[in-house]
């Protein structure tokens, strides 16, 4: 959400992922975070705690995933779980797992009694031979099945997930044969995406006359088996008849700020053209400067409306691993009581309230033209005026710039100011920054004796 | 009148004036908006906080070492025009840096932007050489600035912009001061990603640049820069060149890094970057290929504003 006029990847505001810490007894070859690992920090309880007494006054989120590094490994996921459980204000808990602990029955249904019921195990080899040089740990295949029985064993969700990347690009199918007798709600395909590798020196792309074949093939050994997919990061066309297997949200996540600072950015030379660009990313920078546009290759579908730069990504409502219909969008009634009645006033109309982490839009119409009024948090920079805790902007001006629409922006400004009573609040940053998000490194050369 | 010889302090050349000195613009509410061929856009945020993009080319003119003797000659420039309707380009061969400045006058309504009246208003610092006749239907002037020409006092060339029919195969001539004449370039403007499709074709008509592998594309059509407004692909007697358009802030700093520009400019940029969140600018970048070794050169780069 933080760039303008690139390709966004579309996020799911009302599912809210923790980064708890960032250790792994894996070391899987694609890992996108190798840099981080032991380095960074996950957000602090008392962060967490805050987010969830928010929630309770203003609820916002649904679901809540907690992450690493490998999150099983930390004594004090227990506690994040505990806060989540007593608050009762998320549907769903989720943890993000290599499932590797799970192989020990007590210890899955500890998690499952803490709240987990959702489990979404990374998967990326089709037996141990594959997954065990993935992971570079040999067993690891064995103790993820075993742990992938224990959550069907005892009741809980189960979705997998495989980054698709040259080492597993031959045995996706496989992949599917090997999960399906665990009747997964959901298998999710995502793209490598090359982030501190920028120029992929792992050899981790997969060219896209190579990839295309397989996930087509693994989509539609999932589709006889009748399990649900979905694939990120991969250009819809390419999908084929499985096109509609094309999901790229992604639940809203608070981790190290740096994170973002390499986090790809896509691109599509027939974007303008294609009928999904709103919601197909094309390919990463790093792909195109690698293997080129793929100009051929991508085939957009004619539009049958008309094209324009996005300012932010659309809505993704929360995430529905069961294949049942998605959730509808939550109305955010504390948020839209902050300008209610003010477009009506010069004859306009609030068409929207999209409650973000770190901002929430206010998109005003009249007629053919239209505005989003932005609040952020108070003194984050720059604002047309501020409330006790926003800070008030406008962006986005679309069509015509009529007095009505200046009225607009003008009078809901002041409604925020007036009717904010500090209640409710945003996040500052989009990650954790300073001396919270990272740990100190060893001093170069330290040795491991030198204590 | 006799014009006025700048006389530069060749020490200064070599150590420019401490960097913190000169004040920042504020952006204010008279302030317009124009992209480098001084068409309007709307500021991507409010005004209020942030800087006007003329700060960019004062502070590269700094880093430079032409701040003092280029500053009162394009205030005089700025004053005669008025605010934001001087387009400036910064441009970087990877040794040097150098200035362009653009006037527009497509209608013919704007007496200053005139070559003659532009030479007039800079005259008591630099001589602007070449003659222009002013029934040619030009829709725009520009001239570089160097170190050569504030040392010299004098600015032997100018380019005249002529627009084209249908297709808007626009042509730019250079103007020398012994009257000599030379068609420069070539150029057309679209759409960066509704005509996608003509961008390429034009790209790929290319004598300096081999696209038989496909990847060598994204070296010319960087996946970093394509989201951008408008594309302008041109045709130089030595290389191709492509300009992107519409540009945010975070694009402007990765190009300053891509293209390897003084440490002293990309700071600048990094350090000022929420206050100049609300501009758009304007890249170009002048490319061939080497014929041996296939690799692609970048001889020259530039970015812009207004003044």
């Amino acid at each position: 959400m933080h760039s303008h006029k690139g390709r966004f990847e579309p996020t799911r505001f009302d599912d809210l992922t923790v980064t708890v810490d960032f250790h792994c007894h894996s070391a899987c070859r694609f890992c996108i975070v190798q840099e981080g690992m032991n380095l960074f920090r996950g957000v602090p309880i008392e962060k967490f705690r805050e987010a969830v007494e928010r929630n309770q006054i203003a609820p916002r989120y649904r679901r809540v995933t907690f992450t690493g590094g490998e999150v099983t490994l930390e004594r004090k996921l227990f506690d994040y779980l505990e806060i989540a459980k007593r608050s009762g204000s998320f549907e769903h808990v989720r943890l993000q797992t290599n499932a590797r602990l799970l192989a020990d029955e007590s210890f899955t249904a500890k998690l499952i009694d803490a709240g987990v019921d959702e489990f979404f195990v990374s998967l990326h080899g089709a037996d141990a031979k594959s997954q065990d040089y993935i992971s570079q740990r040999v067993g690891s295949f064995d103790e993820a099945m075993a742990g992938i029985a224990n959550i069907k064993r005892l009741g809980a969700v189960l979705m997998t997930n495989t980054v698709l990347t040259t080492l597993n690009v031959d045995c996706l199918a496989q992949i599917v044969d090997t999960v399906h007798p665990f009747a997964p709600a959901r298998m999710e395909f995502w793209n490598y995406l090359p982030m501190e590798d920028y120029p992929d020196e792992r050899d981790l792309l997969v060219p896209i006359a190579q990839l295309g074949p397989a996930i087509r093939g693994a989509l539609a050994r999932a589709r006889e088996y009748g399990t649900a997919t979905a694939v990120k990061y991969v250009p819809r066309c390419i999908l084929g008849e499985f096109g509609d297997s094309e999901d790229n949200s992604q639940s809203d996540v608070v981790i190290v700020e740096a994170f973002y600072d390499i986090y790809p950015k896509f691109a599509c030379v027939h974007e303008a053209r294609c009928e999904h660009a709103e919601t197909c990313l094309g390919l990463t920078h790093s792909y195109i400067t690698k293997f080129g546009w793929e100009e051929d290759a991508l085939k957009p579908v004619a539009r049958t409306r008309p094209w324009q730069e996005p300012e932010y990504g659309g809505w993704s409502t929360s995430d529905g691993p069961e294949g049942g219909p998605l959730l509808d969008a939550q109305s955010h009634p504390q948020w839209r009581a902050l300008v209610d009645g003010v477009a009506e006033l010069h004859g306009g109309r609030l068409a929207d309230v999209l409650v973000q982490r770190r901002a929430c839009a206010f998109r005003f119409v009249f007629g053919d033209s239209s505005v989003d009024v932005v609040l952020t948090a108070r003194d984050s920079g720059p604002a047309l005026v501020r409330s006790k805790a926003f800070d008030v902007h406008y962006r986005n001006v679309m069509g015509e710039v009529v007095p009505a629409l200046r009225a607009i922006i003008r009078d809901a400004a002041q409604a925020v100011v007036e009717r904010d009573r500090g209640e409710m609040s945003l996040d500052a940053r989009k990650g954790l920054v300073g001396p919270d998000a990272v740990r100190a490194r060893p001093a170069s050369g330290a040795r491991k004796d030198a204590r | 009148m006799q014009p006025k010889h700048v006389h530069v302090d060749a020490s200064r050349l070599v150590r420019p004036a401490p960097l913190a000195s000169l004040p920042l613009l504020p952006s204010t509410a008279k302030d317009r908006y124009f992209d480098y061929c001084l068409e309007a856009y709307s500021p991507r945020r409010p005004w209020q906080g942030k800087l006007r993009s003329e700060n960019l080319v004062w502070h590269a003119l700094q880093v430079g070492g032409t701040h003092d003797a280029l500053a009162a000659p394009l205030l005089a420039i700025q004053r005669s025009l008025g605010a934001d309707m001087t387009v400036w380009g910064v441009k970087w061969d990877g040794a040097r840096l150098f200035w362009e400045l653009y006037f527009y006058d497509p209608q013919k309504e704007d007496v200053a932007a005139r070559a003659s009246s532009v030479g007039a208003t800079l005259a008591p610092w630099l001589v602007l050489a070449p003659v222009v006749r002013e029934t040619i239907p030009y829709m725009m002037v520009s001239f570089d600035l160097t170190h050569a020409s504030a040392s010299a006092g004098r600015i032997e060339e100018l380019n005249l912009y002529l627009t084209g029919q249908k297709e808007h195969a626009g042509r730019s001539y250079k103007v020398r001061g012994d009257g000599s004449v030379a068609l420069e370039n070539t150029y057309r403007f679209l759409e960066a990603k509704p005509e996608s499709d003509a961008i390429l074709a034009l790209l790929q008509s290319s004598l300096f640049v081999d696209y038989s592998d496909p990847r060598v594309l994204s070296k010319v059509l960087i996946p970093e820069l394509f989201a951008c407004k408008k594309i302008c692909v041109s045709k130089k007697r030595t290389c191709d060149a492509i300009y992107y358009s519409g540009i945010t802030v975070e694009q402007l700093l990765w190009f300053l890094r891509r293209f390897e520009y003084p440490a002293a400019l990309v700071e600048f940029v990094v350090a000022h970057q929420d206050e100049l969140e609300h501009l758009y600018f304007d890249v170009g970048i002048d490319y061939r290929q080497d014929p041996v070794s296939g690799a692609m050169k970048y001889p020259k780069s530039s970015y812009y504003g207004t003044l």
